[in-house]
């Protein structure tokens, strides 16, 4: 270069010299080269699994087909209410589904190593991305139209149908992640925020609508023959956004920033991780994070008071920030007018206790908090039962609500008004104490002694968690479910209150007291000589 | 004349992971006005017997007090005396900052929880960043926040555990002034450091924990100790930079909130 001719400030990079698939290939030949068993060989190790897959997989089917069958013999309002509103639920449960879980992870992730290695380098990152774009509609497709024709099936309808609801919930999910795949590339997310919203609302209002007709309450106003029609309508309508959308990713895709790449990668990794460790805790504290760091700010509020109250101040200002948190928990209100009318009004406490129990999970984050390590609860001046009882308050306070607005359906179920109230009561508090049992879970211990299992040695922590909550709902609700007198459900929910918010089981604590003891004990021997 | 009640006092702790003993037979009284600093090579044990010492480990031997009191990390007199900063501090996801600051002082009584919490906010230097959640908050503004839940409630004994972690120079020097005026206040501090700075400007004593332990009163003069040849000299105060983000004027107190200040 000469001295008279400027630096090349204005180079411009040819990312067209590399070409992303030949990476992709050099790296796949380094991993199968590092194989030490063909693809054959690894089935053949695992011939028991893949039988048992065949073999349960081939269950399932026919299992459907005759439910099928059973299901299209039926006339009933019942049979034909689900037949015509249980797929547009379903429809809406999907969208809702995949447009959630899309937003959540951006659509598109790359690993951090991804990130590190090849999004760093000049390449095109568009060819990058777009086979695993297209991976992600194509799964969401197949998902969305098995779940819809699993829906349509399972309530009696056709073939023709059957396979319009599958189009019609395979091309919506499809589409939805698409739509949220050009979103992510324009980095808006306002939109799929409302779309995931409206959906989860239409599928709330189908289902509700299901139960409302099946119990008398409204009448069929769509005809058996309509529905298939609409149902074409509606995924010829998808394919259109499909299409729209797919085209609009894939131009986005190349401005997609590594950071939001990246962020979903891990968010995948960290997620994978704590549901193969059965770490359920884990992967909801996972999403509350992401969400907080998706809102990032907020306007701070002043505290009122003093003491430990303090707590429960702040846990009404959570649901002032997202009263959404409080719409699914009103909508288990219909859950026992629901079932009475359908006459499962016996099963009415264990479904209603589940529902309030995982409706109020969100509701006790702060709890969750506050229990899943104690550097937060040690910076506080109160016993951890003090803590524990506060941090419920505002679930009790919504819990009371419920049993006041359920009374009424409760009272139609059980003879006298007496065990009517209890039973709501109970109820409420069977989801309250479940929900608070399961957010103060702890970690699995996998350095403690194991189990022997059929499953191989297991950890007890990680047999215990999968139960956590649901046993305290259980155990309350089935003393409702056999009419047993009602101070006997009141007396389990003050046990259960005590068991989950007051007792703490410290083996070294008892250890040291009994340590302790002997101690006494010996002095004591040793003075009477 | 009545016997001066130690406000840490730590005797015969062991403290064992499997075949290693990583703690054997460690003494220690810390009076008010005292700071000890705990030194030592990484894996020493220092992290652990301040573990030990705030209640998240269990000593296999020994016994701890804390202003008297046997420690039991749940009983809520020994959360009330002891103000620790270690790594196991926890955010709420959902809260901002100042949200946690006003939390923790109106949770402990204190009088007057807006100006303190305003001033403490000022002081590690989190104002423009008092709405943020702390998901968005960077590793050193996570350790302001952590030491600042620190100074924002009463506290007798406080305990830290290498508080110059992911400090800038600014920060260290803040902080060897703060736990020097935490001195001045009659309080008892306890500290592990690797920070040579903050060793020889805040700590009276420095135990070295690890093969050859010694203990090394300070004589009174700051920067004068002998524990060790490496920490004669005392080190020049570490040089700060400008600050570009942080308000040259004090911050409004309540971030939006209405001032209302006794103080």
């Amino acid at each position: 270069m000469s001295p008279e001719q400027p630096a090349e400030s204005t180079e411009t990079v040819d990312t067209s010299a590399v070409d992303p698939k030949e990476l992709l290939a050099q790296i796949k030949e380094w991993r199968t080269g590092r194989a030490t068993k063909t693809l054959w060989e690894a089935l053949q190790d695992t011939y028991v699994v893949v039988l048992a897959v065949a073999v349960f997989g081939a269950m399932i089917i026919a299992a459907i087909f005759s439910a099928q069958t059973d299901a299209a013999a039926c006339t009933s309002g019942a049979c034909i209410s689900a037949r015509t509103l249980v797929p547009w639920a379903v429809l809406a449960g999907v969208a809702a589904l995949a447009i959630s879980v899309a937003r959540l992870f951006g659509p598109v992730v790359a690993s951090a190593a991804e990130g590190f290695w090849l999004l760093d380098a000049p390449i095109n990152r568009a060819r990058l991305l777009r086979n695993r774009l297209i991976l992600f509609i194509v799964v969401a497709g197949v998902v969305g139209a098995a779940l819809g024709a699993l829906a349509a099936a399972l309530t009696g309808s056709g073939g023709a149908a059957i396979g319009a609801w599958a189009a019609a919930c395979g091309l919506a999910a499809a589409s939805l992640v698409a739509f949220a795949a050009a979103e992510q590339g324009a980095e808006r997310r306002l939109t799929t925020r409302i779309a995931g919203f409206v959906f989860s609302a239409a599928a709330v209002a189908a289902l509700v609508l299901v139960v409302g007709i099946a119990a008398g309450w409204f009448q069929v106003v769509i005809g058996l023959n309509q529905e298939v029609q609409i149902a074409v309508i509606i995924a010829g309508l998808a394919l259109l956004l499909l299409i729209i959308s797919a085209i609009l990713a894939g131009i986005r895709l190349g401005s997609i920033r590594r950071t939001h790449l990246t962020s979903g990668g891990s968010l995948v990794s960290g997620m994978a991780g704590a549901m193969y460790a059965l770490d359920f805790g884990l992967a909801h504290d996972m999403v509350v994070e992401r969400e907080a760091l998706e809102r990032g700010h907020v306007r701070p509020t002043r505290g009122r008071g003093v003491g430990v109250a303090q707590l429960f101040h702040r846990d009404v200002q959570r649901l002032l920030r997202k009263p959404s948190m409080l719409l699914p928990v009103a909508a288990t209100i219909v859950i026992p007018y629901a079932t009475s009318a359908l006459g499962l009004g016996r099963f009415a406490p264990i479904i209603a206790g589940l529902a309030l129990f995982a409706t109020l999970i969100p509701i006790q984050n702060g709890l969750r908090v506050l229990t899943r390590t104690s550097g937060l609860a040690r910076c506080l001046p109160y016993t951890d039962g003090q803590i524990k009882a506060t941090s419920i308050e505002a679930s009790m306070v919504i819990g009371g609500v419920w049993a006041l607005a359920t009374i009424p359906a409760f009272l139609g179920i059980y003879p006298d008004a007496l065990t009517g109230i209890v039973a709501a009561v109970c109820t409420a508090a069977a989801g309250i104490l479940g929900a608070a049992r399961w957010t103060t879970a702890k970690p699995v211990d996998y350095g403690a002694p194991m189990l022997a299992t059929g499953a191989g040695a297991l950890p007890p922590g990680l047999i215990f968690n999968l139960l956590r909550g649901f046993e305290v709902v259980l155990i309350i609700t089935a003393l409702l479910v056999f009419n047993l007198p009602w101070y006997l459900p009141l007396a389990a929910v003050g046990l259960a209150y005590f068991f989950v918010i007051h007792f703490k089981f410290d083996l070294d604590e008892m250890r040291e007291q009994q340590a302790e003891q002997q101690k006494k004990l010996a002095a004591e021997r040793a003075k009477r000589g | 004349m009545a016997k001066r009640t130690p406000a840490l006092k730590v005797a015969g702790l062991k403290k064992a992971f499997g075949p290693t003993t990583i703690v054997d037979h460690f003494n220690l009284q810390v009076y008010a006005g005292e700071a000890v600093a705990l030194t030592g090579r990484n894996g020493a044990g220092k992290s652990t017997v301040l573990r030990c010492i705030v209640g998240i480990d269990r000593p296999d031997e020994g016994t701890i007090d804390v202003c008297g009191q046997k420690l039991k990390e749940t009983d809520p007199l020994i959360r009330r005396n002891m103000a620790t900063v270690i790594d196991d501090l926890d955010f709420f996801p959902d809260l901002s900052v100042v949200e946690h600051l006003d939390l923790l002082a109106r949770a402990h009584n204190v009088p007057d929880a807006d100006g303190v919490v305003d001033d403490i906010l000022d002081q590690v230097r989190l104002v423009p960043q008092s709405g943020q959640l702390p998901g968005t908050l960077s590793s050193g503004q996570r350790r302001r926040l952590a030491l600042a839940t620190a100074f924002v409630r009463p506290r007798k004994l406080l305990v830290l555990d290498e508080p110059e972690q992911r400090l800038d120079v600014e920060g260290v020097r803040w902080l060897a002034d703060r736990l020097n005026q935490e001195l001045a206040d009659g309080l008892a501090v306890v500290f592990a450091s690797h920070e040579p700075y903050l060793v020889e400007n805040v700590a009276t004593r420095v135990v070295h924990i690890g093969e050859g332990r010694e203990e090394v009163e300070r004589d009174g003069a700051p920067g004068l100790i002998d524990a060790d040849p490496e920490t004669e000299a005392p080190t020049p105060a570490p040089q700060p930079k400008p600050q570009q983000n942080q308000p040259k004027k004090k911050p409004a107190p309540s971030q939006g909130r209405k001032r209302k200040r006794t103080r």
